[in-house]
C-alpha cells in the first residue's frame, strides 16, 4: 500500500480510537447525572435518613461515613506514606534494602482489593475480635493505598532541585532539618496532586467497605470505632439486596453523589496544589 | 547527627510497613486455607463441582471466568488503551491530547460500583436484547473490565511513549518516513517492554476486580464456556458468599482467595523478568 494513504488511514483510526476512549468517559458521566443528578441534589435524599424496608429513604448517615472514612484513612496513610517516601527518597541508600522494599511494594499494588477485604475481616474481626467499623476499614485501605500513595510522595520528593538540598546542607543543616524545611515545602504541590488517585480510591472502594466497615446504618457514626456504612458499598448493597422498592432510584442518586465528590476532590486538591506552588514561588 | 538516628528509624519504619503488610497478609489467607487443602484437598479444590450444600468446593468455574473474562476484557481494552496512548502522545492536537488525558484520569476514579451499575442497568439489557440470553455472563464482565483496564493501560503506555528520547522520532522523520511508519517501526519497537508492562498491570486490575464483575456475570457456579451465559469469577464468589460461609465452606473460599493473591504475584514476577530483560 502507499504509505501516505497508510498514514492517513491510521491517522483516521487513531482519531476514532480517541474519540471512543472520551466517549465512553462522556456516556458514563452523562448518563449517571441524567439519571441521579436531581436526586442527589435533593436535601432529603442526600441529607436524609436511610429506610430498610420502606421507600423514600435517603442516604445522609452514608455521607458522613464516606466523608469520615476518607478523613480518617488519610490522617494514617499520609505520614505513613510520605514518611516511606522521604525514608527512600531522601535517607536510604539505593541497595538490597530499598530493592526489597520496592518488591513488596509493588507486590502490595497488584494484591486485588477482595484480598485486602478478607484480610482486614480476618485480622479485625476475627483475631482482634473487633466489631465492623470505620478504623478497621481505614487501617486496611491506608495499606491498600500506601503503593500508589508513596509513589507519587516520592516522585515529588525527587523532582526537588539537587541544589535546594546542597545549599541548605551547606550552610549546616542536618538532613532531616533539609528534608523538613527545604525539600518538603518545594513538593508539597506535587504530594497534594499525588492525593487524587487515593482520595478518589478511598471514597469509591466497596469490597473492603464491606467487609470491615458495614454496609448498613440509621445513624451518622461519630467514634472510629462505629460502625458505618459508605456511600459505595451502601449502594452496592441496596441495589444486591434490592428490598426497598425504590432501589434504583437510590443507586442512581447515591452514584450521582459519588461523581459529584470524585470531580470537588479533583477539583479542591488542584486548587490547593496551585496555591502552594503560587505561595512557594512568591517565597513565602 | 544524634537526633536524626530517631527520625531515620521512624521513617525506616514506614518503609518497611509495606513488607509487614504483605507478609501479614500471606500468613493470614493462608493460614485460614490450610483446613481446606488438608480436610477438602488440592484436587478437588480445583475440580468444576461446587456445591457447598454437599461439601462440593471446586474451583474451576470461578477461575476458568476470571481467566475469560480478564482475556475478554484485555481483547477490547489493550488496543484501545494503546491506540488512545499513541492517538494522545503522537497524533492528537495539544489540547485534545490534553482533555483525554484529564478524561482518563477521571475514568480511573469512577468507584467500580457506579460502572457495574451501569453495566447492570444498560450493558446486560443490551446484551439481552441482541443475543437472546439473560444478559448476564463473561461477555458483559469482559466490555466492563475493558473500561476499567482502558484507565490504566492508556496511563501507563503514554507514559513510556513520551519518555521515549525525542531523536527516534526525529531520525525516523527525517528519513522521510511517514508518522504511520514511525509509530510502527520506531515507537512502538522501542516501547515494547513499557507498554508490555502496562498490559500486565491491566490484566493484574481485571483478575481483582470485583464489584463492577459481580454486578454482571450473573453469579452462578455453572462451569461454561459460553460467554452469554450466567457464571462466577473467584472475585464474584469471594464477594457473594465470604460473610455467610463458616467451616469448610469459609475455607475454600480462603483457598480461592489464596489462587488470587497467587495469581498477582506471578504477575508481579512476569513484569520483573520483563524489565530485566530490558535492562540486560
Amino acid at each position: 500500500m502507499d504509505p501516505r494513504k497508510a498514514d492517513r488511514i491510521a491517522t483516521a483510526a487513531f482519531w476514532i480510537v480517541g474519540v471512543i476512549a472520551l466517549g465512553i468517559l462522556a456516556f458514563i458521566v452523562i448518563e449517571i447525572f441524567a439519571r441521579g443528578l436531581i436526586a442527589a441534589v435533593n436535601p432529603s435524599f442526600f441529607a436524609g435518613k436511610p429506610q430498610a424496608l420502606k421507600e423514600g429513604g435517603g442516604v445522609g448517615p452514608m455521607v458522613v461515613s464516606t466523608l469520615y472514612l476518607v478523613a480518617l484513612t488519610m490522617l494514617i496513610s499520609l505520614p505513613v506514606s510520605v514518611g516511606a517516601a522521604i525514608y527512600l527518597a531522601e535517607f536510604a541508600r539505593e541497595g538490597r534494602f530499598t530493592r526489597f522494599i520496592r518488591f513488596c511494594l509493588d507486590s502490595l499494588g497488584t494484591v486485588p482489593s477482595i484480598v485486602f477485604a478478607i484480610f482486614g475481616m480476618t485480622m479485625f474481626l476475627f483475631y482482634l475480635n473487633w466489631r465492623t467499623c470505620l478504623l478497621a476499614g481505614a487501617i486496611t485501605m491506608a495499606l491498600l493505598n500506601l503503593p500508589v500513595f508513596l509513589r507519587s510522595a516520592e516522585e515529588a520528593l525527587r523532582q526537588v532541585p539537587r541544589t535546594y538540598r546542597e545549599a541548605s546542607m551547606s550552610l549546616g543543616a542536618t538532613r532531616w532539618t533539609t528534608v523538613k524545611k527545604v525539600v518538603l515545602p518545594s513538593a508539597m504541590p506535587g504530594i497534594i496532586t499525588g492525593t487524587i488517585l487515593p482520595l478518589g480510591r478511598i471514597m469509591g472502594e466497596s469490597a473492603v467497605v464491606i467487609f470491615t466497615v458495614g454496609v448498613f446504618v440509621r445513624a451518622v457514626p461519630l467514634s472510629p470505632f462505629d460502625p458505618a456504612a459508605p456511600l459505595a458499598g451502601y449502594i452496592w448493597y441496596v441495589q444486591s439486596e434490592a428490598i426497598v422498592p425504590d432501589y434504583r432510584s437510590i443507586v442512581n442518586g447515591g452514584a450521582a453523589i459519588l461523581l459529584i465528590l470524585l470531580f470537588a476532590i479533583n477539583f479542591g486538591t488542584r486548587r490547593l496544589a496551585a496555591y502552594y506552588s503560587k505561595r512557594k514561588s512568591l517565597g513565602g | 547527627m544524634a537526633r536524626e538516628k530517631p527520625v531515620r528509624m521512624l521513617l525506616m519504619t514506614c518503609a518497611s510497613l509495606s513488607f509487614l503488610a504483605i507478609l501479614l497478609i500471606f500468613l493470614f489467607i493462608f493460614k485460614e486455607s490450610i483446613p481446606a487443602i488438608t480436610r477438602i484437598g488440592i484436587p478437588n479444590l480445583f475440580s468444576a463441582a461446587w456445591n457447598p450444600d454437599k461439601g462440593q468446593f471446586g474451583m474451576l468455574a470461578f477461575l476458568v471466568g476470571t481467566l475469560l473474562s480478564t482475556a475478554g476484557g484485555l481483547l477490547i481494552g489493550a488496543p484501545l488503551g494503546i491506540g488512545t496512548a499513541v492517538f494522545l502522545d503522537q497524533v492528537a492536537p495539544a489540547r485534545m491530547g490534553n482533555l483525554i488525558r484529564r478524561g482518563v484520569e477521571l475514568l480511573a476514579g469512577i468507584p467500580s460500583v457506579v460502572i457495574g451499575w451501569f453495566g447492570l442497568i444498560i450493558l446486560v439489557p443490551f446484551i439481552a436484547g441482541i443475543t437472546n440470553s439473560a444478559g448476564y455472563g463473561i461477555a458483559a464482565a469482559s466490555i466492563v473490565l475493558a473500561v476499567m483496564v482502558l484507565p490504566t493501560i492508556t496511563a501507563l503506555a503514554a507514559e513510556t511513549l513520551g519518555s521515549l528520547p525525542p531523536e527516534l522520532k526525529e531520525a525516523s522523520v527525517a528519513m522521510g518516513a511517514t508518522r504511520w511508519q514511525t509509530i510502527r517501526k520506531v515507537l512502538l519497537p522501542a516501547g515494547r517492554e513499557g507498554i508490555l508492562v502496562a498490559v500486565v498491570l491491566g490484566m493484574g486490575r481485571a483478575i481483582g476486580e470485583t464489584m463492577a464483575v459481580q454486578m454482571v456475570v450473573g453469579n452462578s457456579s455453572q462451569f461454561t464456556l459460553n460467554p452469554f451465559q450466567p457464571t462466577g469469577t473467584l472475585t464474584s464468589n469471594l464477594v457473594t458468599n465470604m460473610g455467610e460461609a463458616v467451616g469448610n465452606f469459609r475455607a475454600a473460599l480462603f483457598a480461592q482467595a489464596l489462587v488470587l493473591l497467587i495469581l498477582s504475584m506471578v504477575l508481579i514476577l512476569c513484569i520483573r523478568l520483563i524489565t530485566r530483560r530490558k535492562e540486560g
